[in-house]
């Protein structure tokens, strides 16, 4: 991380070390995504800042580590579950925050998710680690559509109009019943990992509508089209095959949408016109 | 003070090693325990086979973090692949929590160094905060792997640079060069195979040209005159000006920018307390030289190693560092060393580890003079004490019959469930490239036993890989391909076969044909509109290069005659005019080249055509498999070839524009520039293979790659060696290194084979195979076993072998909430592709979306609680105001 002084604003702050962890990340994972998703991605920092910087300011502990050690799956392997949170201390009130780069409709409506997944954490930060805990919440980094539409028309007043509405702070219930069930129902995908089981998600969850998902989107085509692997997938193509829309095309495009496919084309030239 | 703190308190007092061995089931013995618990000065644990150096390792820094207050940022840990990094981390992070969930106190491991050496150099030279006094230096260079160091050479620009510099003409500077190499041949492709090493061991050993060259005449080589050395010299001179010009790095250069870093900042002793090596043996001098240097300020210096495992002299490492440390180590902090032998091993059956202990003393270690040894003494004991054998040989016979009698016996083993899956049986060899390679693969595939070796001989020959690039070469067109030699003929005849295996999948699904005929009729299309564009130009007296003016020229070109719809809607999408008026209003327009090169561009390149060729049933059938418990090696190879497509797409063409397409430009890039090159750097070592391998085969794999793995079950494929004395690159290096009493040159091959033998026996656990082959050679130190009484396969016992089943790692596993287990509760196809097999993503989101987004906010988090704690200090200085 750049030491820059003071100086710098905070939003050229972003950009750098965005920046950095970007070819760091590539230097990692040995590939990167598309310039188009990188844009997205430093979006999400940047408007994080601007809508919730009261929040980002009083960070106390940032990406704490939380380890549940020495659990054991239903067929007897040992596992350790490990998660990453922020915590916010004010006044003896303890906030502990999930920042997810999900969106918050669609944490709202599928909020048993991430409710079994703060009270493990809940857990493991009051129970094994002995602190307290006033509240937990869910911070939803990717902005709704309307954030999304004056971005990409340049407008500045319809910004600030959107960021308003904008709620991207989704409080968690504390239930430590869900605590159990959460880590058996762990233990178990951990033993189907190890036993090399992966079906795809049958027809029924892709024909199913995603809760708080944009127009009633289905698994099939919200999170299946964005999976490169959907061609050889046996779910996808009966749900291919019973969707109009793309059995109409066939399979044998590449993608159907036309505006990311300009974004892509954009993208890419830029790239290669760079060198 | 509250209860909670109090206990807190309490505990953490309470808190002892013993108490933690105890929790997870760890009983440590003598010299692991002395070894765990050593804390100051320099620590040389030599760690024989299977003797728990991982655990210890482990251990030792656990202890030093819970139990002597280091914090991990003041931890350096060198190890020898990621992977090896990764399952220490994990380990670590699984007992730390176990700590803190006990005492409260919590551990941040995100500051502590730990992975390979070049990992760790690359961290070094762009950590501002620790390392550098100046913190707005320029950016760190990017780093070329070696494919990458190859494609930088193999560029005729750089190249032609390269050579011009050392005073050769471009026209015949690669045979100049092969000559020195007593190579006649003009290919400039071995030339670079022969300066890499090269250039990459002057590098690791800090030599410097310019104080060479002065004193060349003091210097004599076995093999190289005066003025070839002089050349290779210069060349290398040239070719470090090139990369400094591409502000690029190589691996080896990345170290010594590294070592440079280290003495330019006075307090780089003192960065970390404790600098931790595992693998020492394998380390070259100008790591060495790192390493010392981070530990001068403290002295704390451990390294782990075992000599007799040292396998990669071909890379520059010198064993002689591990050998030699205690004489090092008072060379550089004026201390010896504390001396650890983990002797027990804990992997084998007492025949096992007699038979390699015994292997080893078929040579004399001692130099001439009998002064030197060049092997730490050590006596390696079996934890697991039977008297049964459990080495065992073939009758003595022809490869034929003998690999024959081999595979029977396997298929007895799977028959008798002596072994759950084939994967734990792995055939061992010291090449791949070995004739008797081909004749165990046929004799077991007489058995209905299948074999994987994804890196035996060439990678482009798996079946896979035949199948995807066969199909885009009947998309794009076969390439024309001039010129001879044994490599073009070679690429020729690859071209043929998978060119006639395409034909063949298109005649068995029509409709995988249809799809084939539709890219190449997209290809012409493209290719059309490109020049129905062009005319438009020429007609108008346009200048490609000229700013693109809507107003001007959005119609004529749109009615340009010949121009296909999709071309078009292309000139006149409104998505196009959006952007085009945003960058003039910008000042800075699009040019006319650019439009065009746009309208004419496919919505697809070659990494987004390979996962749609996945639909065809030939593919999918692979993917089918691995997902219901099947085969995996087919999935695993294709994994690997999105690897080199995305490669292709990013060093070359991630989108294919019509102008690439004439005069078939876009062949030549992808088959005779992109797969012409990997094709004749042919099989390339794979660092860290998948573990455990896939299911339902038999892994077949070099010594080099088995490094660090145990199976229950190895056959050592051959016995044979080729002793070519001294390497070309020993006999150039050795003269221009101080250090006379590394290995003497004519010994050095002898040792290397022997350790190399090494490895290959003491991976197995539970049976070591032997081929026994008449009127083929055998390396001589096997000879005496296999004349004295040594089991054979046909009398050996199998209710003597114990039963193995599939074990997991011993250190458990960590499972992230997010990147796992929703992941996988998403969908478990797409995590068995993405995060199992490591196939690159084309379109998808992925992990990496996610971590750059936390990395930032914690990044970004991190920067506002320091400039809070700033502006706490100093009330005058008002916070930002962004």
């Amino acid at each position: 991380m750049p030491e820059s002084p003071s100086t710098l604003s905070i939003e050229e702050f972003i950009q750098e070390v965005f920046e950095e962890n970007f070819e760091l990340l590539i230097a990692e994972s040995g590939h990167a995504i598309s310039p188009q998703a990188k844009q997205v991605a430093l979006e999400q920092v940047l408007l994080y800042w601007r809508k919730l910087r009261d929040v980002a300011e009083s960070v106390t502990d940032t990406e704490v580590l939380l380890t549940l050690p020495a659990q054991t799956t239903p067929q007897g392997r040992e596992f350790t579950i490990e998660g990453v949170v922020d915590i916010v201390r004010e006044d003896e009130h303890v906030i502990m925050y999930d920042i997810k780069t999900h969106d918050a409709d669609y944490v709202r409506e599928n909020i048993e998710l991430y409710k079994q997944q703060l009270n493990v954490y809940a857990h493991i930060w009051q129970e094994l680690r002995r602190q307290p805990l006033d509240a937990m919440a869910v911070i939803a980094t990717d902005f709704p559509s309307e954030v999304k539409s004056a971005l990409a028309h340049l407008d500045p007043r319809a910004l600030d109009a959107a960021l308003e509405r904008w709620e991207p702070i989704v409080p968690i219930e504390y239930d430590p019943a869900h605590k159990d069930r959460t880590i058996y129902a762990f233990g178990e995908i951990v033993d189907k990992i190890q036993n090399g089981e992966f079906p795809p998600p049958p027809l029924e969850v892709l024909q199913t509508p995603i809760k708080g998902g944009w127009r009633q989107e289905r698994f099939g085509t919200r999170v299946c089209r964005n999976c490169d692997a959907r061609f050889s997938c046996d779910s996808y193509r009966q749900y291919a095959m019973g969707n109009r829309r793309i059995s109409e095309r066939g399979m044998e495009y590449f993608t159907e949408d036309d505006s990311n496919q300009e974004d892509w084309r954009t993208a890419s030239l830029d790239t290669m016109f760079s060198e | 003070m509250n209860l909670n703190d109090h206990i807190r308190i309490m505990t953490q007092k309470m808190l002892t090693m013993e108490y933690l061995w105890d929790l997870a089931g760890f009983r440590p013995n003598p010299q692991q325990r002395e070894a765990i618990l050593h804390v100051d000065g320099p620590l040389y644990i030599t760690a024989g086979p299977g003797s728990g150096k991982t655990r210890v390792l482990l251990w030792r820094t656990l202890n030093l973090i819970v139990f002597h207050d280091i914090k991990p940022d003041e931890i350096f840990l060198s190890t020898f692949t990621e992977k090896a990094a990764k399952q220490l981390t994990d380990g670590l992070r699984s007992l730390l929590g176990l700590v803190t969930n006990l005492t409260g106190q919590p551990f941040d491991l995100s500051g502590m160094y730990v992975g390979t050496v070049h990992s760790l150099c690359r961290r070094i030279i762009s950590d501002r905060r620790r390392f550098f006094t100046d913190r707005h230096r320029q950016r760190p260079p990017v780093v070329l792997d070696d494919l990458g160091q190859y494609f930088r050479l193999n560029n005729v620009r750089t190249w032609n640079a390269m050579v011009s510099y050392a005073g050769l003409d471009p026209d015949d500077a690669a045979e100049h060069i092969n000559k020195i190499f007593s190579v006649d041949s003009i290919s400039r492709h071995r030339a670079i195979e022969h300066l890499r090493p090269v250039f990459n061991r002057f590098s690791e050993e800090l030599l410097d040209p310019v104080t060479i060259r002065s004193q060349l005449d003091t210097y004599s080589w076995d093999g190289f005159s005066g003025e070839q050395v002089d050349l290779l010299l210069t060349l290398y001179e040239g070719y470090r000006k090139t990369l400094q010009e591409g502000h690029l790095t190589d691996f080896a250069l990345l170290q010594q920018e590294a070592f440079r870093v280290l003495n330019d900042f006075s307090g780089s002793g003192q960065v970390f307390s404790h600098v931790i090596v595992d693998e020492y043996q394998d380390t070259n001098t100008i790591q060495e030289r790192i390493f010392f240097e981070l530990a001068s300020g403290t002295s704390n210096l451990c390294v782990v190693g075992d000599d007799d495992q040292a396998l990669y002299r071909f890379r520059g490492a010198t064993v002689e560092n591990f050998v030699q440390f205690p004489e090092r180590c008072r060379a550089y902090l004026n201390m010896a060393p504390r001396r650890i032998g983990l002797e027990t091993n804990y992997r084998s059956r007492t025949d096992i580890v007699d038979f390699y202990t015994r292997f080893m003393r078929q040579i004399d270690w001692h130099s001439a003079d009998r002064k030197l040894v060049y092997r730490v003494e050590k006596k390696i004991r079996a934890h697991r004490q039977d008297a049964f054998p459990a080495v065992v040989a073939s009758m003595p016979n022809k490869p034929v019959q003998a690999c024959q009698e081999i595979a029977v016996f396997v298929r007895r083993l799977l028959n008798e469930g002596k072994v759950d899956n084939p994967n734990q049986i792995a055939f061992l060899y010291p090449s791949l490239k070995s004739v008797q390679v081909e004749r165990m693969k046929n004799a077991l595939e007489a058995q209905g036993l299948q074999v994987y070796a994804p890196r035996a001989g060439r990678f482009l020959d798996v079946d896979e890989a035949v199948d995807v690039f066969g199909i885009c070469l009947l998309i794009f067109g076969r390439p024309s391909l001039r010129g001879m030699g044994r490599d073009i003929e070679g690429f020729r005849e690859w071209l043929n076969i998978i060119e006639e295996r395409a034909e063949s999948l298109i005649y068995h699904d029509p409709r995988l044909g249809r799809f084939v005929a539709d890219r190449r009729a997209e290809l012409q299309r493209a290719l059309s509109d490109y020049q129905a564009l062009q005319r438009v130009v020429a007609r108008n007296h346009w200048d490609t290069k000229q700013p693109y003016n809507p107003e001007m020229m959005k119609r004529t070109l749109v009615s340009a005659p010949g121009l296909s719809t999709s071309g078009r809607k292309l000139v006149s999408s409104a998505y196009l005019d959006r952007i085009v008026i945003k960058r003039i209003q910008e000042g800075r327009p699009f040019s006319l080249d650019y439009i065009i090169r746009r309208a004419t561009s496919l919505d697809w390149n070659v990494l987004d055509l390979f996962y749609r060729l996945m639909g065809f049933e030939h593919f999918k059938a692979m993917f089918d498999q691995a997902e219901r418990q099947g085969d995996e090696g087919p999935v695993a190879n294709l994994g690997l070839i999105t690897q080199y497509l995305q490669r292709f797409n990013e060093e070359r063409v991630s989108i294919i524009t019509a102008n690439l397409l004439e005069e078939n430009q876009f062949q030549g890039m992808f088959f005779n520039s992109f797969l012409f090159a990997l094709f004749r750097l042919g099989e390339s070592e794979l660092e860290d293979p998948e573990d455990p391998f896939p299911r339902g085969r038999i892994p077949f794999l070099t010594i080099h790659q088995a490094k660090g793995l145990e199976f229950p079950i190895v056959v050592l494929g051959n016995l044979y060696k080729q002793n070519r004395g001294a390497p070309l690159m020993e006999r150039l290096a050795r003269p221009l290194l101080p250090d006379k009493s590394s290995e003497p040159l004519e010994r050095m091959s002898e040792f290397d084979i022997m350790r190399m033998f090494y490895v290959a026996l003491s991976r197995a656990k539970n049976l070591l195979i032997l081929p026994h082959f008449k009127g083929s050679p055998t390396t001589s130190a096997f000879k005496p076993f296999l004349r004295e009484r040594i089991t054979r396969l046909s009398e050996f016992d199998l209710d003597s072998l114990p039963t193995s089943r599939m074990e997991d790692d011993e250190l458990p596993k960590i499972y992230s909430f997010t990147s796992d287990y929703l992941f996988y509760k998403k969908c478990p196809r797409q995590y068995m592709i993405f995060r199992k097999y490591g196939f690159v993503p084309s379109r998808s989101q992925t992990m990496f979306f996610g971590s750059l987004v936390h990395r930032t906010l914690e990044d970004l988090h991190h920067e506002l609680i320091r400039r809070r704690k700033l502006s706490q200090a100093q009330p005058q200085s008002g916070g930002d105001h962004a």
